[in-house]
């Protein structure tokens, strides 16, 4: 049984151990070939998934729309993934007479590796991790923000305007939608007093090593509002607006061919997945979990939050490109801000630890009230603040009903005279 | 040579190129890419110097914003193709900076040397009798504490909380944090200001479109209005109280 809870563990010191024999000799050049070999596993295993992820979502999606979806290659069709790779690998690789040949060939690149950057830092279980950074959360944020820079090169790069515009709405999106989730993600840091994934997974994790209470329950407007904008900031349906296809053909990589296309969508999928383990990790309690091994709690954890993100994709139209920025600036952004002071304020005031209710006052309270006391302040804040938004857009409505109503009166008195 | 001199003059090499690139080339846009790769080098140094946050920090900030600010800046300027990058003062102002660079690093950087003023003769005018004497006396520069790289010490462990208590300390940087949230501030509002600012003829243009497209529409409803009636008053009007 422990042999299998720390399979991923074991696996890794096995091929530790081989290369340090190899190379005895030297161990810094052991060291940089443990590394490489741990780096290139990773990428893999992001790759992978990302073959695996576009099969999940396309037949989800499709059973979701009453569709069959691919059943040609292989049974079930779970071939599909391999044979548009060879589509891909096929393709004529196209750049347009006009462009700018550097930036164009050079931003399918620098996307992937923005995506498959992020994957250094998420714990996969217990000593199972790229390296422990202690400003985790702030990395994979921070690196989440270089894909506009890849985005924005390939829209100028292409020299169409369709490009181009994708690229202008998606620095408009992408900036925005990072607010809200720098701002969500701060009640977790402070809950945890650490910006290290590893420690937001242990403040989760019981002292036995069993799961303790998740996040989620303690930050339910945290948890939602970062799932949102996790969404609009891989920009995925609902929030695809950079690339919508009924509006500007394809937005930045309508030039695209071949396996830089595919590149663009791997960078998706990779983000994509990578917001489900960020909320995994920070609300979901990361790998920790009773009975099942810790890598298998976290790929289900992901899983669940991954096909919450497929049925929203199945289910949704795609919102006006104002009502995205209202979202983001009139509600997302106010509501998080005022959630951020009464967190501060509650976890000031109800503390668990009795070493700080000794140094800094406050009422001493078991983690169990605390959840209590933050949970329905968090959920009350949604359901307040939703009722006031609610209440604004009724009164918005009834003046324009009145509004209409008149010129009807108007109308009718014109039809009468 | 240590690993870590390999990687130093790597970033070395990377963040120099790329802006000697970023100040000679005739792209534009190109020009604000490479400076994003700089930036890059800048975030490796602060890795080097085991300050992740600061690191991480550079990207977020100079990375993520900045320079899709710059990027943006470059896209709506016209005529961006082409230009070259040199004026007529291009000479005067490499003098400049040379000079203030060579004054930084002889006040703040690691150099020690002992300048007898009074043999300098411009100089002697200004410090007289207060030669010889040692520049570079600034008490966090290296030169203070004369000890090798291995006895220099490493992070502190707590640096993060110890950075954030210095920006929250009324004795530390308390005051200088809030003025950069204010300028900041300021600065946001008056880009929005600017922004805004329209001429008067371009305001009283727009209002006369605006009441020209509403007596218009109003034109057209009444006049569909009109027809509905003549055509089927009693329609129109159930239709009308039931709407």
């Amino acid at each position: 049984m422990d042999a299998i809870n720390n399979l991923l563990q074991i696996i890794g010191d096995f091929i530790a151990g081989i290369i340090n024999s190899i190379f005895g000799f030297s161990p810094l050049i052991a060291d940089l070939v443990v590394m490489g070999l741990a780096a290139v596993i990773l990428c893999t295993f992001a790759a992978l998934s990302f073959m695996g992820l576009t099969y999940a979502e396309r037949k989800v999606v499709a059973r979701i729309q009453d569709r069959i979806g691919p059943n040609q290659a292989g049974p079930l069709g779970v071939l599909q993934p391999i044979a548009d790779g060879i589509k891909m690998f096929t393709k004529e690789d196209t750049t347009p007479a006009a462009a700018d040949r550097w930036v164009y060939n050079l931003a399918p690149l620098v996307i992937a590796v923005f995506a498959l950057t992020t994957y250094a830092v998420l714990p996969f279980a217990p000593g199972v991790v790229g390296t422990n950074l202690n400003v985790g959360v702030f990395y994979v944020l921070a690196i989440g923000s270089g894909s506009i820079v890849a985005i924005i090169m390939a829209g100028w790069g292409s020299n169409n305007k369709y490009a181009l515009l994708g690229a202008f709405r998606t620095v408009a999106q992408l900036v925005g939608y990072e607010v809200p989730m720098l701002l969500n993600v701060l009640p977790v840091v402070m809950l945890a007093g650490s910006m290290g994934l590893i420690d937001i997974i242990n403040k989760q994790t019981l002292a036995d090593g069993n799961a303790g209470i998740p996040f989620i329950l303690f930050f339910p407007l945290s948890a939602l509002v970062f799932l949102i904008s996790g969404i609009a900031e891989t920009a995925r349906s609902p929030f695809d607006l950079l690339e919508a296809e009924s509006e500007i053909v394809a937005g930045f990589h309508v030039e695209y061919s071949g396996m830089k296309f595919a590149l663009f969508f791997l960078g998706e999928y990779v983000n994509a997945l990578a917001v489900a383990f960020m909320f995994a990790t920070l609300f979901l309690g990361g790998y920790a979990g009773p009975a099942l091994p810790p890598y298998v709690w976290l790929l289900l954890k992901a899983a669940a939050v991954f096909s919450v993100l497929m049925w929203l994709r199945g289910t949704l139209p795609r919102v006006r490109i104002d009502q995205m920025h209202n979202l983001n600036w009139k509600f997302f952004v106010p509501v998080s801000i005022v959630h951020l002071i009464i967190v501060m304020v509650l976890l000031k005031l109800f503390v668990t630890d009795a070493a700080l209710q000794q140094a800094n006052g406050g009422i001493l309270v078991g983690p169990g009230v605390q959840m209590a006391i933050l949970f329905f302040a968090s959920a009350g804040t949604l359901v307040v603040s939703l009722l006031l938004v609610a209440r604004r857009a009724r009164i918005t409505r009834l003046a324009e009903e009145e509004v209409l109503a008149q010129r009807r009166a108007e109308n009718m008195a014109t039809v009468n005279a | 040579m240590t690993i870590q001199q390999l990687i130093f003059i790597a970033l070395t090499v990377v963040v120099l190129g790329a802006a000697i690139f970023v100040v000679t080339t005739r792209n534009l846009f190109r020009a604000a890419l490479m400076l994003i790769v700089s930036f890059f080098g800048v975030a490796g140094f602060y890795v080097l110097l085991e300050a992740g946050l600061f690191a991480v920090a550079q990207i977020l900030i100079y990375i993520g914003a900045i320079s899709i600010l710059i990027i943006f800046s470059v896209m709506l300027t016209r005529g961006m193709r082409g230009m070259i990058p040199r004026n007529s003062q291009a000479v005067a102002s490499a003098v400049v900076v040379a000079i203030v660079f060579v004054a930084l690093l002889l006040l703040l950087g690691p150099v020690r040397i002992a300048v007898d003023a009074d043999q300098i003769p411009l100089v002697s005018l200004i410090f007289r009798n207060t030669s010889p004497r040692e520049v570079g006396q600034i008490p966090w520069s290296y030169a203070q504490s004369p000890q090798t790289p291995d006895q220099l010490l490493g992070v502190p462990a707590t640096y993060i909380a110890d950075f954030g208590r210095s920006l929250v300390d009324i004795s530390q940087y308390v005051l200088p944090f809030l003025l950069i949230a204010l300028m900041v501030d300021i600065a946001l509002s008056g880009a929005v200001h600017i922004a805004r600012q329209r001429r008067p003829a371009e305001v009283v243009a727009e209002r006369q479109e605006v009441l020209q497209e509403n007596e218009e529409e109003r034109k057209l409803i009444e006049a569909a209005d009109k027809k509905e009636a003549q055509a089927l008053p009693e329609t129109a009007m159930t239709a009308a109280s039931e709407h």
